[in-house]
């Protein structure tokens, strides 16, 4: 398991994280997402051997936010 | 107290409305992704749905509102019984809700990130749990939970209904009362709510906006009603009414001012006329009349007197108002701080 931490700047209210937070269950290889739309950033925890940061990225951008990587 | 038909049309105009923009915002675009999320989950196929599937979750959201509010009206007539809220507790409230509209209404319109901690936000075991139980097809937990939920976000016009609950002093009256007043606003919110939900996120966003806005002018009209309930002459409505009424003053206090006594017609739409002027330096007989009076302007009140009186429907109360010196402003105010005026001694 890995940790991935991503700012996600355009949540504009809490239902956005819960979007987010819907990944869980929606991408496989996601064990756990932590979104915050105070914060505006998303902590995944994913198996790295079933998900790259790339695909889970590119499944907050098919959800309408664009993520940035932090390091 | 308020008579179950204006409690309904309220619902039905500003109600609906106002509730609209506290508790859509929040709440029922909630509703309107987890109504996307479904279509989206269930796969291409079913983004043809039929409207009635889409309109099932609203109308049980709406349905377990309906339920919440009447409870919570006989919970408020019960609580009336026991405890009556003075104007000044009501003031505060009112602030409260300002702050918390404002703060929302500030957050939407992303002015800056601090007001974000007005939103609500649920931790992650919440919404998973949330989650769990959407996603069982059968199961329209959602909908029902958010709709009930509701109770905790009244908009300020339901939080006056609210107060007008806790006045009747009876559950079945405080029951009978929120029902009415949450059914007015069913339509307007199912109409709304349905529409939101086909938007899309594109004039969602413009929705944001208009709510926001919407949300700044209630915010700021529930510090007015603050305001109006301390019997502040700083108020919005108070200000307003000085500089564009004091002629029907004039014309009343010919006929008012003698044996002490002073006449106030308690009229659906306030108190005419809104400025009294009284003579000062002597005790007064003010006369509260009503005539088919059923707004509340019926709950009279002033402030700084501590003069709280329930006025019937149709008759005169009487209400002694103690020597005042001269150049003495007094503000009088209905119990939701709407409808104001003031006495002026000289």
């Amino acid at each position: 398991m890995k940790l991935l931490l991503l700012e996600v700047k355009d949540m504009h209210c809490s239902n956005c994280a819960m979007k987010l937070q819907a990944l869980e269950d929606d991408l496989p290889g996601v064990d756990t997402v932590d979104a915050s739309y105070r914060s505006q950033k998303m902590k995944v925890v994913y198996d790295e051997t079933i998900v790259t940061p790339a695909a889970i990225m590119d499944a907050v951008q098919k959800l309408g936010y664009t993520s940035e990587m932090v390091e | 107290m308020l008579s179950l038909w204006v409690a309904f049309i309220t619902g039905l105009t500003t109600g609906g409305l106002s509730c609209m923009a506290v508790q859509g915002g929040l709440l029922a675009s909630s509703l309107a992704s987890q109504i996307e999320k479904e279509v989206a989950t269930s796969g291409t196929k079913t983004t043809q749905k039929s409207s009635p599937q889409i309109a099932l979750p609203i109308v049980l959201f709406l349905a377990a509102k309906l339920v919440a509010y009447t409870l919570l009206g006989a919970l408020l007539g019960a609580l009336g019984s026991v405890l009556q809220m003075t104007p000044t507790m009501r003031a505060i409230l009112q602030f409260l809700i300002a702050i918390f509209m404002i703060g929302n209404a500030l957050r939407m319109l992303n002015v800056h990130p601090i007001f974000r901690y007005f939103s609500f936000e649920p931790p992650a075991s919440v919404t998973r749990f949330i989650r769990n139980k959407a996603k069982n097809k059968t199961s329209l937990f959602t909908p029902i939970f958010l709709g009930a939920l509701t109770i905790l976000i009244p908009c300020g016009i339901t939080q006056s209904m609210m107060a007008g609950a806790i006045a009747t002093g009876k559950p079945l009256l405080g029951a009978a009362l929120m029902f009415a007043f949450t059914l007015g606003t069913t339509p307007v919110f199912f109409v709304l709510s349905y529409f939101a939900t086909k938007l899309g996120s594109l004039l969602e966003k413009q929705l944001v906006r208009v709510v926001a806005v919407v949300l700044l002018v209630l915010g700021l009209l529930s510090i007015d009603t603050g305001l109006n309930l301390l019997g502040s002459p700083y108020s919005l409505t108070k200000l307003m009414q000085t500089n564009t009424q004091p002629q029907v003053a004039e014309i009343r206090q010919a006929e008012t001012q003698s044996d002490n006594v002073i006449t106030l017609n308690v009229v659906n739409s306030g108190y005419q006329p809104n400025v009294l002027q009284a003579p000062s330096d002597t005790e007064l007989t003010l006369n509260l009349i009503t005539d088919n009076t059923n707004s509340c302007s019926r709950a009279f009140l002033i402030p700084e007197l501590n003069i709280s009186e329930l006025l019937d429907q149709t008759g005169t109360k009487s209400v002694q108002i103690p020597a005042q010196p001269a150049g003495k402003k007094i503000a009088f105010t209905c119990s939701m701080g709407m409808y104001t005026g003031e006495i002026v001694f000289n």
